[in-house]
């Protein structure tokens, strides 16, 4: 059933970029017109020096998010209490607009696979992973958005699309989504579903922000690299999510490969060109 | 099945078993079970090796790009990541290359990942404000007996047998490889952190005691015992009054106290 809730005032950002060490030079001599950073929290999670220089320097000037990769909200070992301590220091330091992570798990038997594994999409995974997420958000005391991620295998227990799995955990948790347009595009190819099908059934009023990405193709498979300029198909995608989801903050991730920063800037104007029309438009 | 068990199955299967995974994932007519498995398995062994590659840069020089990879397969066999962190992947690496044949026989190799380890802790431990030299001219004279310093976090210290300093700067720079020479005696070094920046120096032997004693919270005077060892006693006071300059002028010295 289509959801016809109305969707909330959110936040808008505007358009923003990944901050990287590469560009740390360039952003605090430029000033770029770049909205907001997202800052991949685990790379500031130490003592001193240039990380948390550069971080609290750029800081002065632009509005943040925290992204993590190492929650593991779905992982079946206890959470990191120790790694939330952390998180919740750099929360402090960083005063983010707002901070995510992935709806998936990265390891068990304490270790850390450093990779973003998928779930399988069945009612018992989303009753562990909503129950993690509410004790996250608690200690926190916030809400937090969580990304789908691209995947490369599906699970012969899942019981439902990975729409219909997000969207349970984003209910049952009360959490906010964050959507990524290149990982609905990779995992649409990699497992032969419409990526439409996706951003239909997703909950409006859940999503905070998009993610822009490149990817590489592997034999049938596409993996998502962040190596590469973000794709036409992508950027018709991200025309659609703009069109169901309105004004939603939008940033581009790039982790390697990184071209110099003018490059992003000039493919976060596409992503100013694409929505801009949309947006100004009378909703039909 | 088990969330937990098809966790387990499928972190055994990333490692090294795929045996009780693959029935639990779909076959596809364009890409097999094992084949989808296998991208997760490539991708966890491509991305530690970067993380390690990107900590021990000269090291991976020094071995070449196949026997870089070698031994970063077999030191994640030996210490796979534990930390949320990628930062913290490669602690194990001058102990596990000095203890593992064949790298055990070449002394080079764990000196130069102690090097690079400790460059890496030195870059990014906590921050501390460093005190200027307008600080040792306060000190009262009745109270330098009993002056006890604090160190910068940053502070690290090796002892080399190799010429580990000068191989990693000629590989930094781009030079012709250097002469490399291991052997007693040991070299001390002092590696810090000042303006964002790593520093290295050698240090002779007084000033190597002179700083362990320093971060074991010798007082001055206690300074001056010990270097008596290497100095004539009525020199003593000076050497260790240049010391302590030195150390306040590089950045080293964070707090005196004289209680």
């Amino acid at each position: 059933m289509p959801d016809t809730r109305p969707i909330p005032q959110r936040p808008f950002l505007g358009f923003g970029l990944g901050l990287r060490t590469d560009h740390y030079h360039s952003v605090l001599e430029q000033r770029p017109a770049v909205d907001w950073f997202e800052i991949l929290s685990e790379n500031y999670m130490v003592g001193g020096g240039k990380p948390l220089h550069f971080l609290d320097r750029i800081r002065l000037d632009y509005p943040m998010a925290m992204h993590g990769v190492s929650l593991s909200i779905g992982g079946t070992d206890p959470l990191n209490a120790d790694y939330l301590r952390e998180l919740k220091t750099l929360i402090e330091r960083v005063e983010p607009q707002w901070v995510s992570d992935h709806l998936c798990w990265t390891g068990v038997k304490g270790q850390n696979l450093h990779d973003l594994l998928p779930l399988p999409y069945t009612e018992a995974a989303v009753r562990h992973v909503a129950e993690r997420v509410r004790q996250v958000q608690d200690y926190l005391g916030r809400q937090i958005l969580l990304e789908n991620v691209s995947s490369y295998l599906t699970y012969q227990s899942s019981e439902m699309p990975e729409w219909e799995f997000l969207d349970s955990v984003a209910e049952q948790a009360d959490c906010l989504i964050l959507l990524d347009i290149n990982n609905i595009y990779v995992s649409s190819h990699n497992h032969q579903f419409d990526p439409l099908d996706y951003l239909h059934a997703v909950a409006p009023q859940r999503v905070m922000q998009f993610h822009l990405a490149g990817h590489t193709h592997q034999g049938n498979i596409i993996v998502d690299t962040h190596d590469q300029p973000v794709i036409d198909p992508v950027w018709a995608l991200y025309a659609a999510a703009v069109r169901r989801f309105g004004a939603v903050s939008t940033m581009i991730e790039r982790d390697d490969n990184i071209p110099p920063l003018s490059e992003l800037l000039d493919e976060l104007e596409q992503a100013r060109r694409i929505a801009a029309p949309i947006l100004k438009a009378p909703a039909a | 099945m088990a969330l937990r068990t098809l966790q387990e199955d499928f972190q055994a299967a990333v490692l090294d078993d795929p045996a009780h995974f693959v029935a639990q994932v779909v076959n596809t007519a364009t890409a097999s079970a094992e084949c989808r498995i296998d991208i997760y398995a490539q991708a966890y062994r491509l991305r530690l090796l970067e993380a390690l590659a990107g900590d021990y840069t000269k090291l991976a020089i020094l071995l070449g790009e196949a026997q870089f990879e070698s031994l970063g397969h077999s030191y994640i066999a030996a210490h796979p990541s534990r930390h949320p962190s990628l930062r913290w992947l490669g602690r194990h690496m001058a102990a596990f290359l000095a203890a593992t044949p064949p790298w055990s026989g070449q002394p080079l190799l764990s000196e130069m990942a102690a090097f690079e380890w400790a460059q890496g802790e030195v870059f990014d431990a906590p921050d501390a404000t460093a005190l200027g030299p307008a600080a040792l001219a306060a000190i009262a004279p009745e109270s330098w007996p009993q002056l006890r310093l604090q160190a910068h976090p940053s502070l690290r210290r090796l002892d080399l047998s190799c010429n580990v300093p000068a191989i990693w700067q000629a590989l930094e720079d781009g030079d012709e490889p250097c002469e490399r020479h291991c052997g007693a005696p040991t070299q001390s070094w002092l590696l810090w952190r000042q303006n964002l920046d790593i520093h290295w120096r050698s240090l002779s032997v007084d000033e190597r005691w002179a700083l362990d004693a320093w971060r074991n919270a010798a007082s001055f005077s206690e300074l001056c015992e010990g270097l008596c060892e290497w100095l004539e006693p009525e020199r003593v006071p000076a050497h260790a009054a240049g010391l302590l300059k030195g150390w306040v002028n590089a950045g080293l010295v964070t707090a005196l106290r004289s209680d």
